[in-house]
């Protein structure tokens, strides 16, 4: 049997030019790696798909049942109640989720409801931080995933243990001894050299890695600099393979989530190794004339994540891969005047793929106790959230290692 | 601490004043001693652009036949081009890189004010105010079009509020966060209400203007950080700049700390943002007081100072072609933009662009050696372009240790480390086996390194920062 692309580019040309350009990946950490993460997680892949802006829980999983939800709250911009796509009884979801609701049939798709963290910060930027960093006190620099990485990541030798399909690294992949690479098209995810003197463009290549290693005696901009450019060369030979023609096993849509998640597909199914893929799909942020856009926002990612189970099915893939979305908060329980909403505290968020448990984690949002501010009360701490992913997907043996503290674990990601 | 004004120090102002220098810019500065030389920025209106207001004329006017003029003001890309223009061209380029702060600072985003000409508009107040009092600034921001639009103050009114504005208007533009309570926040949103834009019936979208709507405004009474009265959103911004706590102004360290970060360095310490919020109060919130007394301080030339900035990529993309004394129609400059980051006119958020290292990550590394790449390499006759010859005289470089030397003296680059400049002559007489031996002083050795030799140069940490 032919060697995998994965071992094909570790034991084979990996060695030969990854590790020669990048010393300080090439080092054997694979034992660390063993140490801290039991064997369980090989294989698995967890997909962060961020929704910025504020995603509104409240027309996405809609409390129907709850007459001050259409009688009172949501007056114009609430869906209707006839419309919406049941769940349980009690919640149901946005008219345009019908992707996600087909997950949900299939036993897919897990809601964790009244997700927030102590005294909810309504800016987007403080917000995003604490998200980012899982630190209410913004202490922590690195991300949550960064500081998962920098413990089970780092050492792995592997350029693409990890990736942001974005034009910029978000905080969350921000580690200190693993530089995620980021990238939206891998096609052009290359050093480019003179084009009329091809003969000089190993030189090229060469000098650019060996001025971006230099020896600094104390750390600063530079270095840190320097290794993401070192990190980007190293990581480019890899993309080349996954650039190499994919055929998706399912139609993605147009949108840029629909894209980002195909080529998370095309890394999955190219075996590279990879752990965490994170993408961010934008224009939450509804102050005013909301209806349209979210029910479109929220189409596209219903679709998007339907057809990258659909592809990553056709692969017979899809069991590796566990999808999470997260949104920095939920939005004011009453509509504005705009025909819009503020912003809020406490969201829903979903977690979808075969290892799913289906149901509803986390107390339904209960419209008739709302904190002074008119806003949904904190209800699933967002760290529990994250510790049942790194407990039960990426079999991290103590959270708390990662988030300072552990936390009740929520059940919604089977246990193997 | 006292200042010592050498070439590298008058390389480093012109850097963070401005874009960088060619050679022989910095000579003229260093000539002019420390004050004139901050003076030849902070005092730009003496400064005759009407060259540049010529070219831009002509270049936003369509030439027949066509009916599209090289900038089309009407779309993304035509403002795009024509901010760039400005950057890499006007002889005032602190004009220019305070409009690029501001344009960061009250962004308002393309995506969704979908005008071209109403954010075109913004771009004009903010270079106007510039350096101007801040309350005025603050002012012309909330009376906006495109910022009316794009932070939804247009459907703030009586009885049913908007707090977008009245959030951002604290946080971002003139406090900073948790410097307010939610209650400060919905209270300001109130003295905002009916503070909206209208246009002629029937008109484009582009003929917006602001316009107070007396029906639509709370007349009563509001309590904003303490003080209580029927304030309308020109009082509101007078009770914000004129705030004060246990340390003095409250909006003069917020700017204080902004302007400190936009030209020194990255978490400023307490003495300078005191120091700078200090001339805020006693010039009366004047932002050219501000900046002169910066440039001036001893701290900003100290050696820590240097490099400690990421250039943003538009000022990565200016930099060279000011340096480069290249040519540009501006076309492949602003393709350049998204993909390292920076969409001009279109941030993602009301925050504007984070800066500093989140600029650098694999991909936008790549971008910005693909801009450098096709800006050193283009040997045609159109686009984006330099001279090489123009440059480098070919008799003064007989070692591949001369080429180093007159390029990073080019580039500004003349302190950079040893290994660098070892590295970089290593490179200068490689030949295409990687062997040594190759450089040979000839028209066609010189076409070929001097042009890989800069884009390496581009591409290295040193030129990253500024």
């Amino acid at each position: 049997m032919p060697l995998n692309r994965r071992e094909f580019l570790f034991r084979g040309v990996g060695v030969a030019t990854v590790s020669a350009m990048i010393p300080r990946f090439a080092i054997a950490g694979a034992r660390h790696f063993e140490e801290f993460v039991s064997s369980a997680a090989s294989g698995r892949v967890l997909v962060v798909v961020e929704l910025s802006g504020g995603n509104d829980g409240l027309n996405t999983v809609i409390p129907y049942t709850d007459a001050l939800y259409s009688g009172t709250y949501r007056k114009t911009i609430g869906v209707p109640v006839s419309d919406v796509l049941d769940l349980d009884g009690t919640l149901g979801l946005n008219p345009s989720m019908s992707g996600m609701k087909a997950l949900w049939d299939a036993g897919r798709v897990a809601v964790i409801e009244g997700v927030a963290y102590p005294s909810p910060n309504l800016s987007h930027f403080t917000s995003r931080d604490i998200w980012h960093t899982a630190d209410p006190k913004l202490l922590q620099r690195r991300g949550w995933l960064g500081r998962y990485a920098d413990k089970a990541l780092a050492g792995t030798a592997n350029p693409l243990s990890g990736c942001a399909i974005s034009s910029s690294l978000p905080r969350t992949l921000l580690a200190d001894n693993v530089v995620f690479p980021a990238f939206s098209n891998p096609g052009s995810y290359s050093y480019t050299t003179d084009g009329a003197n091809p003969g000089d463009g190993a030189n090229q290549v060469a000098a650019f890695v060996a001025q971006n290693s230099m020896e600094h005696e104390i750390a600063n901009r530079n270095e840190t600099i320097e290794r993401v450019a070192r990190d980007a060369a190293s990581s480019s030979a890899t993309l080349k393979q996954v650039a190499n023609g994919y055929t998706a096993k399912a139609t993605y849509p147009a949108n840029s989530l629909g894209q980002a998640l195909k080529l998370c597909a095309e890394i999955i199914v190219g075996d590279f190794g990879t752990s965490i893929l994170y993408v961010t799909y934008g224009g939450f942020d509804n102050h005013s004339a909301q209806k349209t856009t979210h029910d479109a926002l929220l189409r596209g990612v219903s679709d998007a994540i339907k057809s990258f189970f659909d592809d990553l099915d056709g692969q017979g893939k899809a069991s590796h891969a566990l999808l999470m979305t997260w949104s920095e908060f939920g939005r004011r329980v009453q509509e504005n005047g705009s025909l819009g909403t503020d912003h809020g505290t406490a969201g829903v968020h979903f977690v979808v793929g075969p290892s799913a448990v289906k149901g509803i984690y986390g107390p339904p949002p209960q419209l008739a106790k709302l904190d002074g501010n008119g806003n949904l009360p904190w209800q699933t701490d967002f760290r529990s959230y994250y510790g049942t992913i790194l407990t039960d997907w990426l079999a991290v043996p103590d959270a708390a290692s990662v988030l300072g503290t552990g936390y009740p674990n929520l059940g919604c990601v089977a246990r193997t | 601490m006292s200042l010592r004004w050498d070439r590298a120090a008058a390389s480093h102002l012109a850097r963070r004043a401005g874009f960088g220098g060619t050679p022989a810019e910095i000579d003229a500065l260093l000539a002019m001693g420390l004050d004139g030389a901050v003076s030849s920025f902070v005092g730009y209106e003496a400064i005759d652009t009407s060259a540049l207001e010529a070219d831009l004329a002509r270049l936003t006017a369509p030439v027949p036949p066509a009916t599209t003029p090289t900038y089309d003001l009407n779309t993304t890309v035509g403002i795009q081009k024509w901010f760039l223009h400005r950057m890499v061209f006007s002889r005032r380029p602190l004009e220019e890189k305070m409009t690029l702060l501001w344009n960061g600072h009250f962004t308002s985003g393309i995506a969704k004010v979908n005008d071209a000409t109403l954010i075109l508009k913004q771009n004009k107040t903010e270079r106007s105010l510039a350096l101007g009092r801040f309350d005025d600034l603050v002012l012309a921001m909330t009376k906006d079009p495109a910022m009316i639009i794009w932070l939804d103050n247009r459907t703030n009114v009586k009885g049913r509020p908007n707090e977008n504005y009245a959030r951002e208007l604290m946080e971002l533009f003139t406090l900073g966060v948790d410097r307010y309570t939610q209650k400060d926040v919905s209270e300001l949103a109130r003295a905002l209400t009916g503070w909206t834009i209208a246009k002629p019936e029937g008109t484009a979208v582009s003929e917006y203007a602001f316009s107070f709507n007396a029906a639509a405004h709370d007349a009563g009474a509001k309590t904003i950080l303490g003080q209580t009265g029927n304030w309308n959103a020109d009082d509101a911004i007078g009770i914000l700049l004129n705030a004060t706590d246990g340390n003095g102004s409250v909006s003069g360290r917020f700017l204080a700390g902004k302007l400190w970060t936009w030209f020194v360095y990255h978490d400023p310490p307490d003495w300078a943002v005191a120091d700078l919020a200090s001339v805020y109060v006693s010039s009366n919130h004047s932002i050219r007081a501000m900046v002169d007394h910066l440039f001036h301080m001893p701290e900003f030339y100290e050696p820590h100072t240097r490099q400690a900035l990421v250039r943003s990529p538009v000022e990565y993309i200016v930099a060279p072609l000011r340096q480069l004394e290249a040519k540009t129609d501006l076309s492949t400059p602003a393709a350049s933009l998204n993909p390292m980051g920076q969409a001009l006119f279109n941030p993602l958020d009301a925050k504007g662009w984070e800066g500093d290292l989140d600029w650098m990550n694999t991909g936008t590394v790549f971008a910005r050696a693909a801009f450098t790449n096709s800006l050193v390499t283009n040997r045609g006759a159109t686009g984006t372009r330099i001279d090489v010859p123009a440059l480098v005289s070919q008799k003064s470089l007989a070692t591949p240790r001369d080429v180093v030397t007159a390029l990073a003296d080019r580039l500004g680059l003349s302190d950079a480390l040893p290994a660098s400049q070892a590295v970089w002559e290593k490179y200068v007489d490689s030949k295409s086996d990687g062997s040594r031996g190759y450089w040979t002083n000839t028209p066609a050795a010189v076409d070929q390194k001097v042009r890989g030799l800069l884009h390496l140069m581009l591409t290295s940490a040193d030129y990253h920062l500024s």
